[in-house]
């Protein structure tokens, strides 16, 4: 069955888009990420023109996280706190990612940058998550008693000012590194199309050192403010966000996150992580690709007019 | 009793069967009917070619280049006078109907379309000749023009049918062109010329609109007018729907 959306202007098949939501949105609610890495490629690849499904993706990672966010909350594996500083971050750095991928459209460059920011963050961060996380399972699979737990966080992480406390990630620190974290999300967000959660679920276990358990829930928590006003943001300057594409993603992705936030419960931490970082580090590999890879054709068309 | 009569003038007379394309949630792509007739008494041996072309679309075009083993783009390079959409259909291949110079007065066919890089373009004196044109592509400028023309035929855009046209009776032919989804909307042009001896001898000019209808068209119209609300009410759904799902999933 096909449609045709009225402002991607192309026919697309229905359910096979349904069908691709679903999948994204199991991922999403496993992970805890948005899955826009993921599915805006995919929506390229099927024809859709790429500024229109980088904003309709992102109503789309909106709807599977509130799905998902809502199953964790319940689980009590949301630090609403934590959340909102790193959301604060995240909205600065959308707002500027949106003027920096504008300029980069203007030069003709913004394939470029899309390409090298996908095979730089997606495989060190999926690489480095990939190796961390088998070497844990190795260790436990050995009997050996896992690795002193680093407990030492970095100092600097609390030589700064503005301390706050996070009680539900036990947490005492400055808002300075999550509000920082948050920008950095925020402008690759805007320019790769993505949530940000494959950079923020890492970065929150490995440099904030929450507690691996509201870790995932409160990375997709922030994901829906930035997706939300991305989505808000995108519709009102540029009129992209196709709202019947939207919708037909959303309905499986909202299904999908279900599931995929009840079967997350039954892997152990490091093994959802090694997963995601396979995943991650594909990802990157398959679009970084593009970079080394003869072109078909010598000459490509450039989007954005003007 | 010789009444003088004026020579007989051939002329083309055509019609297109629907001259407007809604396009509604369901289209799958239209076909363009142009029927027609040759008026020639001397039934002289006719050619009839059809254009369609649909709104101009300008076009940002880069190469890409090995630098240090990666593939970057080049500078992108703007041209206009590119049709969105173009066909043209023939009786016959068009360089055996008409030498390249009427062609390329008549923009007639892929090779005469009038695309040119305005912005790449100095006028200078050259070779003691003023006002000469000058496109700093240089020598590439053809490699580039021919990008164009290509990227647009893989995407189902630019066609030509060197036998679109079939008379189906004496004087009476019929083209049957496809339209397909990606087409853009808007004001589209077909013109028919009957050639005669390698010259056109009649023209006959039609416009057909594709627009959206239906849910289509109310949707397209709320994105651009109202675009904040429609941003906050598509964002309304895909929050209201996360929350639904989370509800109903709760239950069972």
């Amino acid at each position: 069955m096909d449609l045709y959306l009225p402002i991607a202007e192309v026919s697309v098949n229905a359910p096979l888009l349904v069908a691709l939501g679903a999948l994204v949105g199991f991922i999403s609610g496993l992970f805890g990420i948005g899955g826009g890495f993921l599915m805006t490629p995919v929506l390229v690849f099927l024809g859709i023109p790429p500024v229109v499904a980088v904003a309709s993706e992102a109503n789309h990672v909106a709807a599977s996280s509130v799905s998902s966010v809502i199953a964790y909350s319940r689980k009590r594996a949301v630090d609403f706190r934590m959340g909102g500083v790193l959301a604060t971050g995240g909205v600065i750095g959308a707002f500027l990612g949106v003027e920096v991928f504008r300029l980069l459209r203007l030069l003709g460059q913004a394939d470029l940058v899309v390409s090298v920011s996908y095979l730089l963050f997606l495989g060190v961060i999926g690489g480095l998550m990939l190796m961390e996380s088998l070497r844990s399972i190795l260790r436990r699979r050995r009997g050996e008693a896992p690795a002193a737990p680093r407990d030492r966080r970095p100092m600097w992480l609390y030589g700064l000012p503005l301390k706050v406390r996070f009680p539900k990630s036990r947490l005492y620190i400055s808002v300075i590194p999550p509000i920082v974290l948050g920008i950095f999300v925020g402008v690759l967000s805007a320019i790769m199309g993505v949530g940000g959660g494959f950079i923020l679920v890492p970065a929150m276990v490995y440099l904030l050192r929450m507690p691996a358990g509201v870790v995932v829930g409160t990375s997709l928590f922030q994901i829906i403010i930035t997706t939300s006003l991305t989505s808000v943001l995108q519709a009102g300057r540029n009129q992209t966000v196709d709202i019947v594409l939207a919708t037909l993603l959303l309905v499986g992705g909202v299904v999908g996150a279900q599931f995929g936030a009840r079967m997350s419960a039954r892997f152990r931490a490091e093994e959802l992580r090694a997963l995601l970082g396979l995943l991650v580090l594909l990802v990157g590999l398959r679009m970084g690709l593009d970079l080394f890879i003869r072109p078909d054709d010598p000459f490509v068309l450039v989007s954005g007019a003007g | 009793m010789a009444v003088d009569l004026p020579p007989p003038i051939p002329a083309v007379s055509a019609a297109l069967t629907e001259t407007e394309v809604k396009v509604t949630s369901g289209f799958q792509g239209a076909d363009i009917v142009i029927y027609g007739a040759v008026f020639d008494p001397a039934q002289r041996p006719s050619d009839v070619v059809v254009l369609v072309s649909g709104p101009e679309q300008p076009i940002r075009l880069a190469e890409k280049t090995r630098v240090a083993g990666v593939w970057l783009n080049s500078r992108p390079v703007v041209f206009t006078g590119a049709p969105g959409f173009y066909i043209a259909a023939s009786t016959k291949p068009l360089n055996q109907i008409a030498s390249f110079s009427v062609l390329r007065e008549l923009n007639a066919g892929l090779d005469h379309l009038a695309i040119a890089a305005p912005e790449e373009q100095r006028v200078e004196r050259r070779y003691g000749v003023r006002d000469m044109v000058v496109s700093r592509l240089g020598a590439d400028y053809l490699d580039w023009r021919r990008a164009v023309i290509r990227l647009k035929e893989k995407a189902g855009l630019y066609a030509a049918e060197p036998d679109g046209v079939r008379f189906v009776d004496r004087g009476l032919f019929r083209a049957q062109l496809a339209l397909p989804t990606a087409a853009p909307i808007g004001r589209y042009e077909a013109r028919i010329i009957l050639f005669q001896d390698g010259r056109p001898v009649s023209i006959r000019d039609r416009t057909l609109t594709v627009e959206k209808a239906g849910l289509e068209r109310n949707l397209y119209l709320f994105a651009h007018r109202r675009p904040w609300i429609y941003g906050l009410a598509s964002v309304a759904i895909a929050l209201l729907a996360g929350w639904a799902a989370s509800v109903v999933f709760r239950r069972s």
